[in-house]
């Protein structure tokens, strides 16, 4: 009787199995994380039609990158880092685009699924058009620590940076995000209060 | 907290709220689960398929040169690819059995054997009701846990290429070169045995003082029974100065050589820290520190945090006991505190992950989740009691454990087995 790996468990042989190749081992390990970093994909990106791609990206660099894993208990922020530096460089690459084809905001955004009606989508969509403004580093600290509500030290280890300069950027994108709201009243009421968003646009 | 922080911590818990996109996501990720699967099924298809290089004859001296050095790099392609192995016997008897892949659990019916021929030549046969698994293999060998039962394994030589072959079984861990022998691990009374027939082997492990090397025909059995309990050594020839350890018992022309001491680790060992030591990732020289300062002075005196790791070092090493006894020394001096929770849930590993003793590592993870409901380790220690509980035969508790598992968790990564438990 052959029992299939899922019911082997144990980080060190799974690891150890990425290590020699073994799709079942990909598929375990995608099983652990995939759920923690589409999430933080989508917390950078909010509703981008391209996170599937770029979650395909994540595991197959990690997977590639297996034997450079050093600490089996930091394989998590191992990852995230990835996820930072994967969707870093696709908002890069977005901004390229945008600049090199001249489309206007909402165009560079049709790749975004369309939201509905709904409150949260609206304001979701606001939300994301003010960090498209903003440089994708401190857009990157912003996210992080508000929106995946991670400490300082997470973030910063997360973005590659030392503490001090994660906090000069993360001041920076506080001020830009704020300036932005209050130009925005509606946003800073839903974000403050959760108020029909849309109702109140629609009057 | 500045009012700004505060007003946007809330707003982005406001954002993530709103980002959250309940069923959808688990059925992207499912879909993206399987196309993960293909690439790297294709991919691994594809590096094996470029080995396979074809000489043109005739094309000049650069396509000669080329074929030349595409011929040198698929010869070295071929010598890093990793051994493969097939598993024929028992409900898996036919036409050369079923491809193994490294991690999965191989048990061999009550009613028969199992064996598992590896591509370089080396087989394991798996006698009836005992339990394996391959956990990683290399080009010139593999490592294999024992994880119950008894095992007749020969190891192939081949040309000049040193074999690198390594078993665990428990707390013992064998380093084989060419040989053939006999291992056979008891978790529930953690004895251990092994008959040589042919060549040597380096046995190594917290129920033996140092490495010991097995030569020609002899034989080992031992007691790993926790430090207290007896513990005892059976050998021809039991090599001079190993305390607390008695000959019990002769078993063929056994011959055990003195133990083969790792000289050339020790020497950068003098002057550091076994905290630096364990920190730089040297944990049998960082436990050797600990040890030659004293284990037990060590345990009174050290941090929470360094005993988590001094713990950890031991069970990297092999030495599950001195692991066992720097998690309960934790315990007891830092009660309460969530590095004690901790050392609860590193017992409950060790004692599925090294005794085998399900029961055991069912009762620590329980004692994590009444000590920390909410901690971080929650998850992961629902999912590993799940598990325990299901091996140590507590069917109906298990159950509960799965169902409690993927109310919380039901992308986790313990789903697939918790709902395996349940439709049992």
């Amino acid at each position: 009787m052959v029992t299939p790996l899922t019911f082997a468990r144990g980080d060190d042989n799974l690891i150890d199995a990425l290590r020699s190749g073994h799709p079942g081992a990909a598929a375990a390990f995608y099983d652990q994380h995939a759920a923690a970093i589409r999430r933080t994909l989508q917390s950078v990106l909010g509703a981008d039609a391209e996170i599937p791609d770029l979650l395909q990206e994540v595991f197959i660099r990690a997977i590639d990158r297996i034997g450079e894993l050093q600490q089996l208990e930091q394989v998590r922020s191992w990852l995230t880092t990835i996820a930072v530096f994967t969707a870093r460089a696709h908002i890069r690459r977005q901004a390229r685009r945008k600049w090199l084809f001249l489309f206007s905001p909402d165009q560079t955004r049709q790749n975004h699924r369309d939201p509905t009606s709904s409150d949260a989508l609206l304001a979701l969509r606001e939300t994301y058009r003010i960090l498209d403004k903003i440089p994708a580093n401190e857009r990157m600290t912003f996210v992080l620590r508000f929106v995946e509500g991670m400490t300082l030290p997470e973030a910063a280890q997360a973005c590659g940076v030392s503490l001090a300069t994660f906090k000069r950027r993360l001041s920076r994108a506080e001020k830009r995000f704020l300036r932005e709201v209050r130009e925005r009243p509606l946003l800073e009421q839903w974000l403050e209060e959760g108020t029909r968003w849309s109702l109140q646009k629609q009057s | 907290m500045e009012p700004a922080e505060a007003k946007l911590i809330r707003a982005g818990k406001k954002i993530r709220g709103a980002l959250d996109d309940g069923g959808s996501a688990a059925e992207e990720l499912r879909a993206e689960r399987n196309r993960l699967v293909e690439t790297i099924t294709m991919r691994n298809g594809r590096a094996i398929r470029g080995r396979g290089w074809s000489l043109l004859p005739g094309r000049g001296i650069f396509v000669g040169a080329g074929a030349a050095i595409a011929v040198g790099a698929a010869v070295l392609l071929w010598l890093q690819i990793p051994i493969s192995f097939r598993i024929a016997g028992g409900a898996l008897a036919g036409a050369g059995g079923v491809p193994g892949r490294t991690g999965d659990v191989v048990e061999a019916d009550e009613g028969a054997s199992t064996a598992l021929q590896f591509s370089e030549g080396s087989s394991i046969v798996l006698d009836k009701g005992s339990r394996l698994r391959v956990l990683s293999t290399e080009s010139n060998g593999a490592r294999v846990l024992i994880e119950s039962g008894r095992a007749d394994i020969a190891i192939a030589h081949r040309g000049t290429r040193k074999a690198r072959w390594r078993f665990e079984a428990g707390p013992v861990a064998i380093a084989v070169t060419g040989t053939k022998f006999r291992v056979d691990w008891n978790p529930k009374d953690l004895t251990f045995g092994l008959e040589l027939r042919e060549g040597s082997v380096i046995v190594s492990g917290d129920c033996l003082p140092g490495p010991r090397t097995v030569t020609g025909g002899g034989s080992l059995r031992l007691s790993c029974l926790p430090s207290g309990a007896s513990r005892t050594v059976a050998a021809a020839t039991p090599a001079p100065g190993e305390d607390e350890m008695e000959a019990e018992a002769v078993e063929g022309p056994a011959r055990v050589a003195a133990p083969a001491r790792r000289e050339t680790k020790l020497a950068h060992v003098d002057g550091e820290t076994w905290q630096a030591l364990v920190a730089a990732g040297h944990y049998g020289d960082g436990l050797r520190a600990a040890e030659r300062v004293g284990f037990a002075r060590v345990c009174r005196t050290a941090a929470a945090v360094e005993l988590l790791a001094l713990a950890d070092a031991a069970r990297l090493s092999g030495r599950t006991a001195r692991a066992v006894e720097a998690l309960t020394v934790l315990r007891q001096r830092f009660p309460g505190s969530l590095h004690a929770s901790t050392a609860a849930f590193a017992l409950g590993r060790v004692a599925y992950e090294r005794r085998g003793d399900y029961t055991e590592a069912a009762r620590w993870f329980a004692t994590y989740l009444d000590e920390q409901p909410s901690g971080p380790l929650m998850g992961d220690a629902v999912g590993r009691l799940m598990e325990a509980r299901h091996r140590a035969g507590e069917r109906a508790a298990a159950r509960r454990d799965a169902e409690r598992y993927l109310q919380r968790f039901p992308e986790g990564p313990y789903a697939g087995t918790a709902r395996a438990i349940m439709f049992e």
